[in-house]
């Protein structure tokens, strides 16, 4: 009824209709994502430099492609960020599920315990990574006054130790990404009607195989979608941890997004990470979706 | 299996009785339906039994046991959800096989594989045991769902409506195969229902339900022929029974009695009686006809046999088996006479 008044008024098909609406996001994505997207793939191949405009633009071929493949200093990087997106991970979907499974139960005032769990998340990245810095601050920081409090450790630094820094980052990354896991399993937890629980405490289930057997097989689809964004987030994390630690001390917390943030922007070498970006890019892309393959896979099971 | 005895049972849900003062027991084999509408308390007092959840007031005995405090585990009862309830990840074959992997029972792998075979045979679901069980038809998920209880041993079996959700035809055979199974295993089974047919036709014994309180409980063919009350009367029976005030018939019956109730099958055409209605309408079932009748303004149906040749609008001679008929006073109780 309605697509025929419409026919009839613009004198256009379902089809046109369709372009007409969706079209205007075409082009801005085309402007603000494909273009760029292809040109930066075209400067992975050149010695084009953003801070000298008038230079004469060289073909080199896969040159920063073998340079970036071949450096220790990248699959250093490589190795701080593996270890930051595994930890990370692992952490905030045991933290994620433990929390959900414990605001789940309806005790008296797990709304609003709900709303404070979830408030680190509406927080700038930016604005926490400045803040924690105060708060890793050795003399009158709050965490370290904690920790000694419990365990002596006398004075000690998080974000200016080797050992300890790669972990901070690890724990303000927990703080506030936590919250969005616990969401995503509590959606799950909620998906799961109470007589199944009743069926299985009449069928004589532990504690334990209500767990195993119902509990989790719900959640699992949920848990590891939220683990997909956080994977494909951490792995371009930038913003928290440049404020906190800056890549430093030396290069222990330096991501692969921080090395290309200096060496696109500091250093100006625009072709080289151009050529960076695009293996970043194909990494996580054929990653996700080998992932999502699997998630699939799980979800028709 | 073993009896189940519930004493002087109450339970509230913040203002609203669910159950109150309610008595009665399950004999060891028997085959009891609680019959009532919706909120009468049916499925509350089946929830009582499992343990999930726990009485106000009274006492509930399975065997020798009080258990009146007790886990739904250490209950060791089977409860059938009306919404199946089946665990959706698994398979048939892995539904059937959860109750006996309770870290209560340490049944071996080859013991939980015969007696899972051994349901599925009974529910003739073997060729289902590898499907999901949310890959199934409602009739299927129902058969697992009452397979999940009988591959235990329990106390007694509990099931809230299992055969509602299910189409006429399948809810028929399913009911035929449910008595079989529990008389073939002498099982203690509970049933509760809004369905008159089903309480007469598997029934040992009912149990009348009326907003929490049980009204008659007793065999099939004396809660048909000799209700306690219009309630009760009504309860039972298709069409249903008639009640007319006392006063339209000419017999002969003490002060008390206000209301007369006889069954439409004891309503009988007859061109010689004295009685005079007119007809409003006729169903024909095939097997029977209800004839709907206006006498002095009240309806009465008969049941009669389809060949006799009725017309809307027609006025009719009828008579009542008076040996059949039931008193009942002001308010709505059983006079006996």
């Amino acid at each position: 009824m309605l697509s025929k008044i419409n026919r009839k008024l613009l004198n256009m098909s379902d089809r046109s209709i369709a372009w007409l609406f969706t079209l205007p996001t075409i082009i801005l994505l085309i402007f603000i994502n494909i273009y760029p997207l292809i040109w930066s793939v075209y400067l992975s191949f050149t010695n084009f430099k953003a801070n000298r405009r008038g230079m004469e633009i060289k073909w080199v071929g896969t040159k920063w492609y073998e340079k970036i493949l071949m450096s220790e200093d990248v699959w250093a990087n490589m190795q701080v960020t593996a270890h930051f997106l595994f930890w990370t991970i692992f952490i905030q979907a045991i933290l994620g599920l433990s929390l959900a499974i414990f605001l789940n139960r309806k005790f008296k005032g797990h709304e609003l315990m709900t709303t404070v769990v979830v408030l680190p998340m509406m927080l700038s990245p930016a604005v926490v990574g400045v803040f924690w810095s105060y708060i890793y601050q050795p003399q009158a920081g709050i965490f370290n006054y904690i920790i000694n409090f419990f365990i002596d450790f006398g004075e000690f630094t998080m974000i200016g130790d080797f050992v300890l820094a790669p972990w901070s980052i690890v724990i303000v990354d927990t703080w506030i990404w936590t919250p969005f896991v616990m969401l995503m399993c509590l959606a799950g937890l909620k998906s799961i009607p109470d007589y199944l629980y009743e069926a299985a405490e009449v069928d004589r289930a532990s504690k334990w195989q209500q767990f195993i057997h119902i509990t989790l097989p719900s959640v699992m689809p949920f848990l590891m979608l939220a683990v997909l964004f956080r994977g494909i987030e951490n792995f371009k994390m930038f913003d928290m941890v440049n404020e906190l630690t800056g890549g430093g001390p030396g290069s222990v917390t330096e991501l692969a997004s921080i090395h290309l943030k200096r060496a696109a922007f500091e250093k100006w070498r625009t072709g080289y990470s151009s050529a960076f970006a695009v293996i970043l890019f194909v990494t996580v892309f054929g990653a996700g979706s080998i992932y999502v393959k699997f998630l699939n896979k799980l979800k028709e099971k | 299996m073993s009896e189940v005895k519930l004493e002087n049972i109450s339970k509230n849900f913040d203002q609203i009785q669910a159950v109150s003062n309610l008595s009665f027991t399950v004999k060891h084999g028997e085959f009891v339906v609680l019959l009532g509408p919706t909120g009468a308390g049916k499925t509350t007092t089946l929830r009582l039994i499992a343990g999930l959840e726990w009485a106000d007031e009274g006492r509930i005995q399975i065997g020798d046991m009080d258990v009146t405090k007790s886990q739904p585990a250490e209950r060791d009862v089977a409860f059938v959800f009306q919404q199946y309830s089946l665990y959706p990840n698994y398979s048939v074959y892995e539904n059937l096989a959860f109750p006996l992997r309770s870290p209560l029972r340490k049944s071996s792998k080859q013991e939980i594989d015969k007696k899972v075979r051994e349901v599925a045979g009974i529910l003739h679901i073997e060729d289902k045991l590898q499907n999901r069980s949310t890959h199934l038809s409602g009739g299927e998920m129902q058969r697992v769902a009452i397979g999940r209880a009988l591959v235990r041993d329990p106390n007694i079996f509990l099931m809230d409506e299992p055969l509602s959700s299910l189409d006429a035809k399948l809810r028929e055979e399913l009911r035929l195969e449910l008595k079989n199974i529990q008389v073939n295993l002498g099982a203690t089974l509970l049933y509760v229902t809004h369905d008159h047919v089903e309480a007469t036709t598997m029934a040992d014994r009912i149990g009348v339900l009326k907003e929490g309180e049980l009204i008659q409980f007793d065999t099939p063919s004396n809660i048909y022929n000799s209700p306690n009350s219009i309630y009760v009367a009504n309860k039972l029976g298709s069409p249903k029974i008639n009640i007319i005030p006392a006063h339209l018939l000419a017999v002969d019956v003490p002060e008390t009695v206000k209301f007369i109730g006889m069954r439409p099958e004891h309503v009988k055409i007859d061109e010689s009686a004295k009685l005079e209605a007119k007809v409003e309408t006729i169903q024909n079932l095939g097997v029977e006809e209800i004839i709907s009748m206006n006498f002095n303004g009240e309806i009465i149906r008969a049941t009669v046999r389809p060949d006799e040749a009725h017309k809307v609008r027609d006025s009719i001679k009828f008579n009542i088996d008076t040996e059949n008929i039931l008193f009942f006073d002001e308010a709505s109780q059983r006079v006996q006479i």
